[in-house]
Formats: C-alpha cells, sequence, structure tokens
C-alpha cells in the first residue's frame, strides 16, 4: 500500500521538473521570490527623506527650528524657500516630498505668548513617506513648543525649570515597540508576502499538473501508464503527499536561509512550526486540488490567481485590519488558506508565539483542510468519469 | 481590407472565449472595484487596545475614558496581567496595550512624572504608527490638563496630505493598487491574445481570415483589446479618484495619456514575451513573475530612493512606476501637471520600444508557426479544429483492434 503510494509520489515529483511551467511555479517561483521581494526593502526603514522648509519669519527662532529638522535621521532639508510656491514646484519635480511652513511673525507670537501655528505638507500619494515627514516635523515644532511652555510655566508660577517640565507632562508615556523595533518595511512585508508566495504558487502549479486528475492527456508519453492510472485515493493522496515534502523543503528554505540572509526576526518554536506546515500545506494542497478540477486549460489557473494575488494579500489582514472590511469581504475571505496562514506564521516567526496562542487559526486551517479533502475527492472522482472534447487536461 | 480585419477580429474576440473575457473584462475591473470596497472605510479606527491598570485612581479613570472615547481606539480588553494583553497581541486580538502604573495618580500629583509604558506591535506598520500616535495624543491632553489647563500650548502643527486632504487610504493606495492591477492585467491578455492561436494551432486559420496580410492580423488582435484595457483603466481610475481632490480636464487627459502608454507598453511586453518563449504557460509565468510585484517596486509604498541601486534600475523600466508618478503628480494640480510631461515623453519611448520588439517577435513567432504548421497533416475547419491527439489515438486504437482480431 505505501509503496503504491510512494510510487506515485515520487513520480509526481520527477513529474515537476519535466515540465517547464511546472518548473517555473514550483521551484523557480518559490526561490527567485524570495530574494526578489526582499532586496527591494534591504534598506529597511526609509532616512534622510528630501524635504524643505518655508521660512516666512526668518528668525533666530526659525533659524533653530530649521536645524532641529535638519538634525533629525528621519529627513533631509534639502532647501529653505521664501515661499510656498517654490516648495510645491520642488515637490511636483519630487525633488522633495514634504515641506514645512514656518509662519510670519513665528518668534514674536512666542514671545508675547500667542499661540502660533506651523503647518506641515507631504505629498498625498505616498503613504509611509507621509508618516515619517508628518513626525520629523511635528516633532520638532513641538519642541520647541515645550521649550516656550516650560519658560511660560517657570515665570509665572515662579517654580525652577526641572518643575516646570513636570508640571508641562506630569504623565510622560514610553513607546515600546514590540517585535518590529526598528520598524523595518521589510519586517513588516516580507513575511507576509513570502505565506502568499508559497499558497499562489502551490495553488497554481497543482492547477498546472492537473490536480489529481486521472489520464492527464498533456502527458503524452505516459498517461497510460500505471501510475497515472492509478486508483484515485492513491492517485490523490500519493500527489499531495509529493507536493507537501517538496513545499516543507521551501518552507525550511525561508526558516534556516531566507530568514538568515535578510536578518528577519526567527523566533519560531519547532512545535507549533510543525503544525503550521501540516496544516497550511494540507489546506493549500486540497484547496489546489479543488480547483484544478475546474479548469479545461492548465494555464487558466495562472490567468486567474495572477489577477488575484493583491487582493488575496490584502484579505490575509495584511496592511489593511479586516474589522474594517466590509463583512460580506471578511467572509469570502475564509475561502482562503492564507487569511488564517498569514497571522498565524507571524504569531509563531515573528512574534514567538506558542501553540496555545495560534490554535484558533491551526484549528480554522485544518477544517479548511477537511472541507477541501472532502470536496477535491469528489470532484476528483466526477472528472476521471467525466469526457471533456475541449482543453489540454 | 476592413472584411478581413473585422472577420478576424470577430474570430479572436468572439469564438466563445470565456476565459478571454473574463481576464479582459471580468477580472481587472472586479478587482479593482473590490480593493476599492476593502478600503472603503478610508481611514484607519476601532484599533483593538488593552489596558492594564494596576492603579484604580481618578486620574487613571480618566485616562481609561479618554481612551474609549477616540473615535481611533477600540478598548477591547481590560487586562489582568501583562502577560495576558501580550498573548493578545501576539494572537491578534490586540495591536496595542497601555499599563497605567501603580500609584499613578499620586506620583503624578507629587509631580514625579511616572511614565506610562505603551506596548505596541511594530508588525503591523499602520494600525501601529495610527494607534500610538493617538496614545500619545490622548495621554498628552489630560496630563497638560493636570497643573496647566490655563496655558495655552504655543505651538501646533497641522499635517496636511496634498491632493488627499483627508487622509484617504483609497487615495493612498487604492488609486495605485489599481494601476498595478491594469498593469499586469494589460500584460496576461497580451499573452493570452498573442499565443492562444499557438496553442490551438490556429495561426494559419486567423491569418486566412486576415487576407495573408500580418499587419491586419496584428491590429485585428492587439488594438481592440488595448483599447478595451485602456477604457476600462480610466473608468476605474475617474472612480477611485472620485473621493480625492476633483480633477480638471486638462489633468485627466493627461493622466489618461500615461494610461494609454502604459498600457500599450505592457501589450507590447506581453507580446514580447510570447515571441521569444512561444508558450503561453511559460510567457504567462514571466508576465506574473514581472508584473505581479511590480507595485512593491513601484515606490508608492516603499520610496524607490530608499531601494537598493538594482532595484531602481528595475522599478525604472517598470511603466507602472512611471505611470503613478504621473498620477500622483496630478494631485498636486497646475504645478504637477507642467512636470509630467517630461514622464509623459518617457513612457512614449517605452511604448514604441515594447510596441516595435513585441511586434517584431510575434511576427517571427508566428511566420515560423505558419510554415510548421503547414507540414503537419492538420485540416482546420474555420470553427471546430482537429484534435490531433485523439485522432492519433483513436487510430492507433483501431490499428491494435485489427491487430487483435
Amino acid at each position: 500500500m505505501i509503496s503504491r503510494l510512494l510510487k506515485v509520489t515520487l513520480t509526481e515529483w520527477k513529474l515537476f521538473f519535466s515540465d517547464p511551467a511546472a518548473v517555473l511555479l514550483l521551484v523557480v517561483a518559490g526561490i527567485l521570490y524570495a530574494f526578489y521581494y526582499p532586496t527591494a526593502y534591504v534598506n529597511q526603514t526609509v532616512v534622510r527623506v528630501p524635504v524643505a522648509v518655508v521660512d516666512l519669519d526668518h528668525s533666530a527662532k526659525s533659524r533653530e527650528l530649521t536645524r532641529m529638522a535638519s538634525a533629525t535621521q528621519q529627513v533631509e532639508v534639502k532647501a529653505v524657500f521664501n515661499d510656498m510656491l517654490e516648495a510645491e514646484t520642488a515637490m511636483a519635480r519630487e525633488d522633495i516630498f514634504g515641506f514645512m511652513v514656518i509662519p510670519e511673525n513665528m518668534e514674536k507670537d512666542l514671545l508675547n505668548k500667542k499661540p502660533t501655528k506651523i503647518n506641515i505638507f507631504t505629498h498625498g500619494a505616498y503613504v509611509m513617506l507621509h508618516g515619517t515627514i508628518g513626525t520629523a516635523f511635528s516633532t520638532c515644532a513641538l519642541t520647541v513648543g515645550a521649550v516656550s511652555k516650560v519658560k511660560a510655566i517657570a515665570l509665572s508660577k515662579k517654580v525652577p525649570s526641572a518643575k516646570a517640565m513636570a508640571m508641562r507632562d506630569p504623565i510622560p508615556i514610553s513607546i515600546q515597540t514590540m517585535f518590529n523595533n526598528t520598524g523595518s518595511y521589510s519586517n513588516y512585508v516580507v513575511p507576509s508576502v513570502l505565506v502568499v508566495i508559497l499558497q499562489q504558487s502551490l495553488i497554481i502549479g497543482i492547477c498546472i499538473m492537473g490536480g489529481a486528475r486521472g489520464h492527464r492527456r498533456f502527458r503524452r508519453n505516459e498517461r497510460y501508464s500505471e501510475v497515472e492510472n492509478e486508483s484515485m485515493p492513491y492517485r490523490y493522496l500519493g500527489r499531495s503527499l509529493a507536493y507537501f515534502l517538496h513545499y516543507c523543503c521551501f518552507i525550511l528554505f525561508y526558516h534556516c536561509f531566507i530568514y538568515n540572509l535578510f536578518d528577519f526576526p526567527r523566533r519560531g518554536e519547532l512545535l507549533p512550526m510543525m503544525l503550521f506546515a501540516v496544516v497550511f500545506l494540507t489546506s493549500v494542497i486540497n484547496f489546489g486540488m479543488c480547483l484544478s478540477q475546474v479548469f479545461l486549460h492548465r494555464e487558466s489557473s495562472m490567468q486567474l490567481f495572477l489577477n488575484l494575488s493583491i487582493p488575496i494579500l490584502f484579505l490575509a489582514n495584511f496592511s489593511w485590519p479586516s474589522y474594517l472590511m466590509p463583512s460580506w469581504m471578511v467572509g469570502l475571505s475564509y475561502v482562503l488558506p492564507s487569511t488564517f496562514a498569514v497571522p498565524a506564521w507571524l504569531s509563531i516567526e515573528q512574534m514567538g508565539g506558542d501553540i496555545y496562542d495560534v490554535a484558533p487559526k491551526l484549528y480554522l486551517l485544518a477544517i479548511q483542510s477537511v472541507i477541501y479533502l472532502v470536496l477535491g475527492m469528489i470532484l476528483t472522482h466526477l472528472r476521471d468519469k467525466t469526457h471533456f472534447k475541449t482543453g489540454d487536461m | 481590407m476592413l472584411k478581413g480585419l473585422l472577420k478576424t477580429i470577430g474570430k479572436i474576440y468572439f469564438g466563445h472565449k470565456i476565459v478571454l473575457w473574463m481576464i479582459l473584462t471580468i477580472l481587472p475591473v472586479g478587482v479593482s472595484v473590490f480593493m476599492l470596497e476593502m478600503f472603503s472605510s478610508e481611514i484607519v479606527q476601532h484599533v483593538p487596545i488593552g489596558i492594564v491598570k494596576q492603579d484604580d485612581s481618578e486620574l487613571a479613570n480618566k485616562l481609561e475614558m479618554a481612551l474609549r472615547s477616540s473615535p481611533v481606539l477600540d478598548v477591547k480588553v481590560l487586562c489582568h496581567d501583562m502577560s495576558e494583553c501580550e498573548h493578545a497581541v501576539i494572537r491578534g486580538d490586540l495591536q496595542t496595550f497601555v499599563v497605567l502604573p501603580y500609584d499613578l495618580d499620586r506620583r503624578a500629583l507629587r509631580l514625579e512624572t511616572p511614565v506610562i509604558p505603551v506596548y505596541s506591535s511594530g508588525q503591523n506598520y499602520l494600525t501601529n504608527m495610527f494607534a500610538t500616535k493617538e496614545i500619545r495624543a490622548v495621554i498628552t491632553d489630560v496630563g497638560e490638563k493636570l497643573f496647566t489647563a490655563s496655558f495655552e500650548n504655543p505651538v501646533k502643527t497641522e499635517i496636511h496630505s496634498v491632493g488627499n486632504i483627508e487622509g484617504n487610504y483609497q487615495g493612498f493606495l487604492a488609486l495605485g493598487l489599481v494601476s498595478a492591477m491594469f498593469h499586469l492585467a494589460a500584460m496576461l491578455v497580451a499573452v493570452y491574445i498573442a499565443s492562444f492561436p499557438l496553442r490551438d494551432r490556429r495561426v494559419r486559420e486567423f491569418y486566412q481570415s486576415a487576407e495573408r496580410s500580418w499587419l491586419t492580423l496584428a491590429v485585428a488582435s492587439f488594438v481592440p483589446m488595448t483599447i478595451i484595457v485602456w477604457l476600462e483603466y480610466m473608468g476605474c481610475y475617474a472612480y477611485t479618484h472620485r473621493m480625492l481632490m476633483p480633477m480638471g480636464f486638462e489633468e485627466f487627459v493627461m493622466v489618461s495619456v500615461a494610461q494609454f502608454l502604459m498600457v500599450v507598453s505592457c501589450v507590447g511586453a506581453g507580446m514580447a514575451f510570447v515571441g521569444i518563449t512561444g508558450v503561453m504557460r511559460i510567457a504567462t509565468g514571466v508576465s506574473g513573475v514581472i508584473g505581479g510585484p511590480a507595485f512593491a517596486f513601484a515606490g508608492q509604498t516603499f520610496p524607490v530612493m530608499a531601494m537598493p541601486f538594482a532595484v531602481r534600475c528595475f522599478a525604472f523600466v517598470l511603466p507602472l512606476t512611471h505611470v503613478l508618478r504621473v498620477q500622483s503628480m496630478m494631485l498636486l494640480g497646475d504645478v504637477g501637471m507642467a512636470e509630467s510631461w517630461e514622464i509623459i515623453k518617457l513612457m512614449a519611448g517605452m511604448a514604441v520600444f515594447w510596441a516595435l520588439l513585441g511586434s517584431f517577435t510575434m511576427y517571427l513567432r508566428w511566420k515560423y508557426r505558419l510554415s510548421h504548421d503547414s507540414k503537419l497533416p492538420v485540416v482546420v475547419d474555420d470553427e471546430n479544429p482537429i484534435d490531433i491527439e485523439k485522432t492519433v489515438h483513436e487510430t492507433s486504437m483501431r490499428h491494435q483492434e485489427a491487430k487483435h482480431d
């Protein structure tokens, strides 16, 4: 029994390497993307974003503020302009991505204890730069304001400056960033993307290979072979095992090599990692096995799933939280293994979550696996019995 | 010639091609609308946070109430200890938790400045940014009112996102994602249209219906799809843009030109992939590898200037990078329009290059297949091409049966 199963597994594994399209998806894509994606973010954070200051005050205080902005790590003051139009033109040329407007009479107003407002403008199309520039400029401006306020408190309440500082901010906060404390963009993006890459390449790869279908027409020379005409459960489970073992290698490769190479945190413990690999891969393989029975042509799965990659990534609670999505969309996302796999993987590998932390998501993946296994077997059985005139499957 | 052109268009586009219409219309438009719906709440709000309330004083209650009343935050749990909240963060139930330490009120009143630790998961970049900023604002506001309520803050700041005043996420991301969708879709559709005659062995059939003119065949194959993808793209872009500042007619024309050039470049690239590989599966795979992650390299999320040199070169080659630049420049109004001409010129050059390369490689490929197919013993009917494999199989079966008899 086992030898029959292993024979199917081995034959399927050999077949990956004899079909260029399958090699591209099941071997090359997984390796190439693992290097391709993180390379863009190898610098991890955005520093020294080019910005400008529009100084309408021309005072000692405004120059101090400009110097403070120049000294921050996040931005680099490229120019000091005298009017806003110059700054807007520079922003349109993308010489700068934001600017701070120091209003006229700022110093005078501060000395007269009148409030003053500093406007910060960022480019509306770049989400990351908006945050970086906004934080850098407002920190500088608020620091100048804080110094003035402390002076005012000390003078009016007749207290020492240390006490005045405590009165200004009696309950300071200290923000501790857990798990990605450098604010690295690659730590944020790449681990989620890697899981989606595994899922997408595996699903498309299975569809390209025709899933568990017997007597595959594209295998011109071997379609009448013993393995190709093996009974359905052996064919289904044997081929699934080939994909499972192949992708276990990928998970190991990512964990041991890619994570090391690109310096991603590796907090995953062995047991949760193994359980994750089992339930995630079985869920994706069975999902792929179901879908492979739907397409008439091998390429159709590629055309569909390549188009769906972006929504699938966003449905996995990546970047945009699921509680802000419409409920029908959240319901739809439950069909996809990545919806549970991406948060589970992040919990295990990035945050060092134990088995109890990820259990709810792994249960859901396991339920998906069982449902897709039953569905996949039924669809394969039906497909084996159907004669199709069109398509190359 | 016109008759041949129309006949070929009819054969290519209306020959029961469900997959073609799916990837040409349903998927790009459907996915674009889907992405817009995803960001329909527009801004980040209700970020789940937890509170570890070690102090049960008036000040701690005041802080808790202030955090609860913030629209950006949603206090989900009052944890008994830090470990409970920490595990909730690992499970993904919480984004952040605030610890209100022992003796907070007493120490604050004695001006001992008790620090309030805020623990936030950096793994969720966006929600982390919003949550920590809001918590800081809320706590600072409460703190300021303790001793210096009569002192106004001398400096106030206001951050404006130019062209996207409300910091709408549809503006930040959806415009770029819609462009990325059509960038990929144009390549995939071009690959499909260029390669299905090769896959189905119908080059000779199409060539004959195009009255033996390669030019007619190329026009019939690629011009309708280019126009359809472009119109869809413009429609989806206009629909997405309705949430942002209104665009002037000239700005819309400028963006449309850039979008057209992007579509032409992508169609040319798709043709070139088929021309070079000759197989639909491989050409689709290549398009997917290049076009799929293009958005990550185009600079809208992570700026191109912060990428390594080699990646910057790759980003420069992608038409998406340039169309996103034109689109973002239009957010700045007239000033942006003047600057976008240079990019349009660059994109025009890119479109011409890819169109010529695609046409040349496809011409060679079609020509080769025509001469190759003519050597095969295949009789091609207008609508139903004969299945060679099936015929060969049936013949061999008959031969074997005859042998047995």
